[in-house]
């Protein structure tokens, strides 16, 4: 019965107290307080769990994802996937909505400023099928936006939505003026 | 010693269950009023483009878009620090990755909502951007811009 106790304390004990790094095979990033982290999770649509609202299908890719960890019970956010191109993790869990995986990736975050970890998702598999790299966003927006997919270079650079934005506030954020400015000073250095 | 036993393993069990309750407790929510910058929350925790005051403002616009775009969660970051995670912006029915998010990237809001915390980490279903201070943070003048190559056309690529 003790040991029973002990058991469900160490359940009990907060995700930064835990070690999720056995049989990790995640990538090293270099990231703030990083540390490997592989562990069972249903994936869950985070307004569904906080706040009761839960369209079917987790909002069909429109909204953000978590991973409810089976050891512990922790809500885990996950914030990006294994692409390194400005890319999140929806796109790579939402075909497991409601569903338990297998996620390897990063826990990341300097303790002093991140209230919790939050997760970089590398590779995920489903109850009893095989691994697959999280790198489903660039393939998804292409199906979304295959005029732009079609054009050269990265994603980022022929998004629409980006280049609507950068169009109407410049690079900066501040008006076509500020960009101006800056652009002729970094070309003067 | 029996009786010792049974009060160990209730205050045991007690333990654990307070221990636990923090994680499934917080459905209600609170309302809130926060006021702070709409950020690219991977950049901000990860490190990966270098320190917290360098990866906001215009310094960092670009790649908030980019970010923002790309379906990353996007955080007010409060005057003191705090990181509310937005789960819900008003005139923006996707939130990982749709244009209502791009159009507040890096500006400064004012917003009211409910606030859920969740196992360290707080997160805000916004009703209402009371404010929209925009871009207040003029940051490039003393990073430049992060990532260096955000610009092409400032010799970035």
């Amino acid at each position: 019965m003790m040991r029973a106790v002990l058991l469900a304390a160490l359940l009990a004990l907060p995700a930064a107290a835990q070690d999720f790094s056995a049989g990790s095979e995640a990538a090293e990033w270099g990231l703030q307080g990083e540390r490997k982290a592989r562990f069972a999770a249903r994936v869950v649509d985070i307004l569904c769990q906080l706040a009761g609202d839960c369209p079917p299908d987790c909002g069909a890719g429109t909204r953000q994802l978590g991973l409810l960890r089976s050891a512990d019970g922790v809500l885990v956010l996950p914030l990006k996937n294994a692409q390194p191109l400005f890319s999140g993790a929806v796109a790579d869990l939402a075909p497991f909505c409601g569903q338990m995986v297998e996620v390897d990736g990063l826990l990341v975050g300097d303790p002093a400023m991140t209230p919790a970890p939050v997760y970089q998702v590398q590779r995920i598999r489903p109850a009893k099928g095989a691994w697959a790299p999280a790198n489903r966003f660039t393939a998804d927006w292409a199906a979304r936006n295959p005029e732009a997919a079609a054009l050269p270079g990265p994603w980022f650079r022929k998004d629409p939505r980006i280049l609507a934005e950068i169009a109407r506030g410049g690079y900066l954020g501040l008006g076509p003026e500020a960009d101006r400015a800056f652009i002729a000073a970094e070309r003067g250095r | 010693m029996a009786g010792r036993h049974r009060h160990a393993v209730r205050a045991g069990l007690a333990l654990a269950l307070a221990l636990v309750q923090p994680a499934t407790a917080g459905a209600e929510g609170r309302h809130v009023t926060v006021t702070g910058e709409a950020i690219d929350t991977w950049c901000y925790f990860s490190g990966v483009m270098g320190g917290p005051d360098a990866v906001v403002g215009s310094a960092h616009h670009t790649c908030a878009l980019w970010c923002a775009a790309g379906g990353i969660p996007v955080g007010l970051l409060a005057d003191d620090g705090t990181v509310y995670m937005v789960l819900k912006l008003p005139g923006a029915d996707d939130a990982a990755g749709g244009r209502g998010f791009l159009a507040v990237a890096s500006h400064r809001l004012t917003a009211s909502g409910m606030l859920h915390e969740r196992d360290g980490i707080r997160y805000i279903i916004i009703s209402e951007v009371i404010e929209d201070h925009g871009i207040t943070r003029r940051n490039h003048e003393d990073f430049g811009v992060v990532p260096p190559f955000a610009i092409p056309e400032a010799g970035g690529e």
